[in-house]
């Protein structure tokens, strides 16, 4: 049964793995690229440096993007046809909806090797100044789980009928609807930066993904 | 007789110019006195001022914690509080040297943060009174400045002389620095010569800092992007151009021709002030106390003279420290990873859970 | 016996205009059952109930024996199902599609599969999202027969086909039935298509069964009568009267339920006579039965 579910998501998802596996290899290669040529110059680690974290900053977008489009199209085929062919087949709903997330799982690995084998690669070809070295494997795993923490939150919001997906929206909009008129109004309320703290924050479910994202690092 | 009288004048000219060359010194000395008691009166008339005002706003509370005194006025700031937790660490810091801020209050403003109510300026530091009691003390910290007892410790600092609670993150940032500044200094110093750490450090007499910090390539780097447009506007187009192409000697000409102090210095006043941390505990409670009675030279013997070590082991011992708090590479804690794949199963549990039990 | 599906009391609302209210119904194990209704009944909702796609609010479910929605699993294995619309992911071919479902079912028979691919004649590397509209309900049906099911339950799956591709799916069909005895639960307006196939009728309506009887008895006691002199209270009679036409001032025509050979006489008591009697077939019968139901005062038919 997995197989043919790891099949079906793959057809529906085969150009946004592929690109994301790509993506993923070459932002740490590239990364690394922009520093000046000469190994010798002393500005050379701080320069290094500033440009690894500013390229750092597309992981986490990688992970969200990738982990949004993934899960929007685990669920395409079941959407398309109205959930009939899925609450039809004679397995529990759970284990029905266990596929379909394992599946995406695994249709996201691809960009997670992507990321390791790019990483391995450039730290193996740059030349760095003492004091500087290289983490391939930590930031390769960090990237993968916040790849897969993206797809879980976005699996559950797909899986969410629209009316689910309408009140959540709906909770966010009047947060910050509420938050606009009471700044209008002159009234301290302070509601998104109490909610951005906890989600953002360790052990928010969000806060995998803030900090810097350092291929190269003292 | 209209010739004598040039020559008369002359005469009595250097008469009297001849004791006046001799007093120069004695004129120059009595000079700085007066101005140091200058100084001085000012900042007591000040401070004279601002019991007046104080007086005249209803009065002002006294809170003593060893040596420190804080006249504040009364509000709900726990200044006694902070206070306490202060004192340990400025006197931990400065030894018995520590006592010279009795003599020393400090006038503090609690303000109201609902109000607009406007303070007159003076030597008053306004404090917001809803400021929490950790804040508070590691202002009150920031504030013990000794600095001034010894102008050539603020000189060479570059800024405050003070103690902190926490030098750990200070420590990982001169990590950073020593491998990423510019400076073969700093690069040398990191990969363990003990020389590159004085000169980075500036601890001894810098004679050419152009050289003692620079490589030819750093060199040619500042001249370039720093002070190129400088050098040309002021007559050195050609040396500049000859620097461009690679000449090292132009280079180096060039830095040496900028004001003192115009070159920026490897190391930043951070790391300097975990140098004076590192001495002040190496040598005990009575460092500071020690360093004021050295005599003037040297920051870098001055310092391990007060600290009672060589000042090789001193400068070993400080880079040693630095190299120990090296930072965090990757901000992702082991723990972390758990709690990101417990976020997973939570996220796809609630897939699980989803409210699509029915066709739409 | 089991009935094949059993439904006793069975409530649902959706929105605020519709609603099924006490729905009783049986299908007999190994029958062909025919649902009858016009657009908007309850035909689909009813059998998305069946088949624990919907949750109804009360009432029970018995689907093969056992109780729906709680053992959907078991019972959805021995179920074939042919939906109104296409389902089925239009990015896999007809091959991947019938592999898909294979996975699913362990009593799926790969041979038989193959040879209705070649009898619908449909092409396995087609794109089931690029086949037309006969094309997909093939496959659909192909699907569904496949799995070699205990009951089949067909929702419209002729709607808006041509007649070869109708011929075709309900040869398979009845084929399929004939050497299996399978159950059949077919929902149609299509109502000389069920006519020759089903031998159980139930009719539904505005959320509610109005009529359910063997197809015998649904075709055969629909009569249309012209009589002259009609008495004006028909309350004795032995048939029920869906309708009276006034034709002229002469004679009425009169459409009766449950009319019998002999009955005649009824009319010779009265004063009356009947100068003719028409059968009616099954889609003038549908239509007379809804009027009738339809009425203010329309009278229960059983």
């Amino acid at each position: 049964m997995f197989r043919v579910v790891l099949y079906g998501q793959w057809k529906w998802s085969r150009i946004i793995v592929v690109l994301g596996a790509i993506a993923g290899f070459a932002l740490p290669i590239l990364s690394v690229q922009g520093a000046t040529g000469d190994p010798a110059s002393a500005l050379r680690p701080g320069e290094l440096l500033g440009i690894v974290q500013a390229w750092g900053v597309l992981y986490p977008v990688l992970a969200a993007a990738l982990g949004l489009l993934v899960a929007i199209a685990t669920w395409a085929p079941d959407h398309r046809g109205r959930h009939v062919q899925a609450l039809s087949l004679p397995l529990p709903r759970w284990r029905y909806v266990l596929l379909r997330f394992a599946a995406g799982l695994v249709l996201l690995v691809p960009a997670m090797l992507g990321v390791l084998a790019g990483a391995v690669l450039a730290s193996a070809t740059a030349t760095l100044p003492a004091g500087l070295e290289t983490y391939p494997v930590a930031l390769a795993i960090r990237f993968a789980l916040a790849l897969a923490v993206a797809y879980a939150v976005f699996f559950a919001i797909s899986a969410g009928t629209t009316r689910t997906a309408g009140i959540i929206l709906g909770i966010i909009g009047a947060v910050i609807v509420v938050q606009v008129v009471a700044s209008a109004a002159g009234i301290e309320l302070d509601l998104t930066s109490p909610v951005q703290a906890v989600v953002m924050n360790w052990p928010g479910p969000l806060a995998i993904f803030t900090g810097r994202w350092m291929l190269i690092d003292v | 007789m209209s010739e004598r009288v040039p020559a008369a004048c002359c005469a009595v000219v250097l008469t009297l110019c001849a004791p006046l060359a001799g007093q120069i010194p004695k004129l120059r000395a009595r000079a700085d006195s007066l101005l140091v008691e200058w100084r001085q009166a000012k900042q007591f008339a000040d401070l004279q001022d601002s019991l007046r005002l104080g007086r005249e706003r209803g009065g002002r509370d006294t809170i003593r914690a060893g040596s420190l005194t804080y006249l504040v006025n009364p509000s709900p700031l726990p200044l006694a509080q902070a206070a306490a937790i202060a004192w340990p660490q400025v006197e931990r810091f400065y030894g018995p040297a520590a006592q010279a801020f009795a003599q020393r209050p400090f006038l503090i403003q609690a303000v109201d943060p609902d109000t607009n109510e406007d303070v007159p300026p003076g030597q008053a530091i306004k404090i917001l009174w809803n400021t929490d009691v950790a804040p508070l003390a590691r202002a009150l910290v920031a504030m013990a400045d000794l600095g001034p007892l010894d102008p050539g410790l603020r000189d060479w600092l570059g800024g405050v002389v003070v103690p902190r609670f926490d030098s750990g993150p200070a420590h990982a940032a001169v990590y950073v620095q020593l491998v990423t500044a510019p400076s073969q200094a700093a690069q040398r110093c990191y990969r363990g010569d003990p020389t590159a750490c004085r000169d980075a450090l500036s601890l001894g007499a810098m004679t050419d800092p152009a050289s003692q910090w620079y490589g030819p390539a750093e060199r040619r780097a500042l001249v370039l992007t720093q002070y190129g447009d400088f050098l040309r506007r002021t007559n050195h187009g050609l040396a500049v151009r000859s620097c461009e192409q690679g000449s090292n000697e132009s280079c180096l000409e060039l830095l040496r021709s900028l004001a003192p102090g115009a070159l920026p210095q490897p190391l930043d006043y951070q790391a300097r002030l975990t140098f004076l941390e590192t001495a002040v505990r190496v040598g005990g409670a009575e460092t500071f106390q020690r360093f004021l009675a050295t005599p003037a030279g040297p920051m870098g013997s001055r310092l391990a003279a007060a600290a009672r070590v060589s000042e090789d082991s001193l400068v070993g011992r400080w880079r040693s420290d630095v190299l120990a708090a090296r930072p965090t590479p990757v901000p992702l804690p082991v723990w972390g990873a758990w709690v990101a794949l417990g976020w997973i199963v939570v996220f796809g549990t609630c897939g699980l859970r989803s409210s699509r039990w029915r066709v739409s | 016996m089991i009935n094949a599906v059993e439904i006793h009391e069975l409530d649902y609302r959706a929105g605020k205009n519709f609603q099924i209210q006490g729905l009783d119904l049986t299908v007999p194990t190994g029958s062909i059952y025919g649902f009858l209704g016009p657009n908007g009944s309850g035909k689909t909702t009813t059998i998305r109930l069946i088949l624990g796609l919907l949750r109804a609010r009360a009432g029970t479910i018995q689907v093969l024996g056992e109780p729906m929605p709680l053992r959907a699993p078991t019972v959805l294995a021995r179920v074939g199902f042919v939906p109104e619309q296409p389902h089925l992911d239009p990015t896999l071919t007809v091959c991947e599609t019938m592999r898909f479902r294979e996975a699913f079912y362990p009593t799926w028979d790969g041979d038989w599969a193959g040879r209705l691919l070649k009898a619908f004649d449909l092409d396995p590397h087609h794109l089931f999202g690029k086949l037309s509209k006969g094309q997909k309900g093939k496959v659909m049906m192909l699907l569904a027969l496949a799995q070699r099911p205990d009951l089949l339950v067909l929702d419209e799956p002729t709607d808006g086909l041509d007649p070869v591709v109708r011929r075709d799916m309900l040869s398979a069909l009845i084929d399929y039935v004939s050497q299996h005895g399978a159950t059949v639960f077919i929902s149609s307006h299509l109502v000389h298509e069920l006519e020759r196939m089903c031998d159980w009728i139930g009719v539904m309506d505005n959320g509610r069964l109005v009529s359910h009887m063997p197809m015998e008895r649904f075709k055969n006691g629909i009569k249309r009568l012209l009589v002259s002199g009609a008495p004006a209270d028909t309350a004795s009679a032995p048939f029920a009267v869906l309708a009276r036409d006034r034709n002229g001032s002469a004679s009425e025509t009169w459409v009766v339920r449950g009319w019998e050979s002999g009955m005649t006489a009824w009319f010779d008591g009265r004063g009356a006579s009947v100068q003719s009697i028409i059968d009616v077939d099954l889609e003038d019968g549908f239509v007379e039965l809804l009027r009738t139901f339809r009425t203010p005062h329309g009278q229960e038919v059983h």
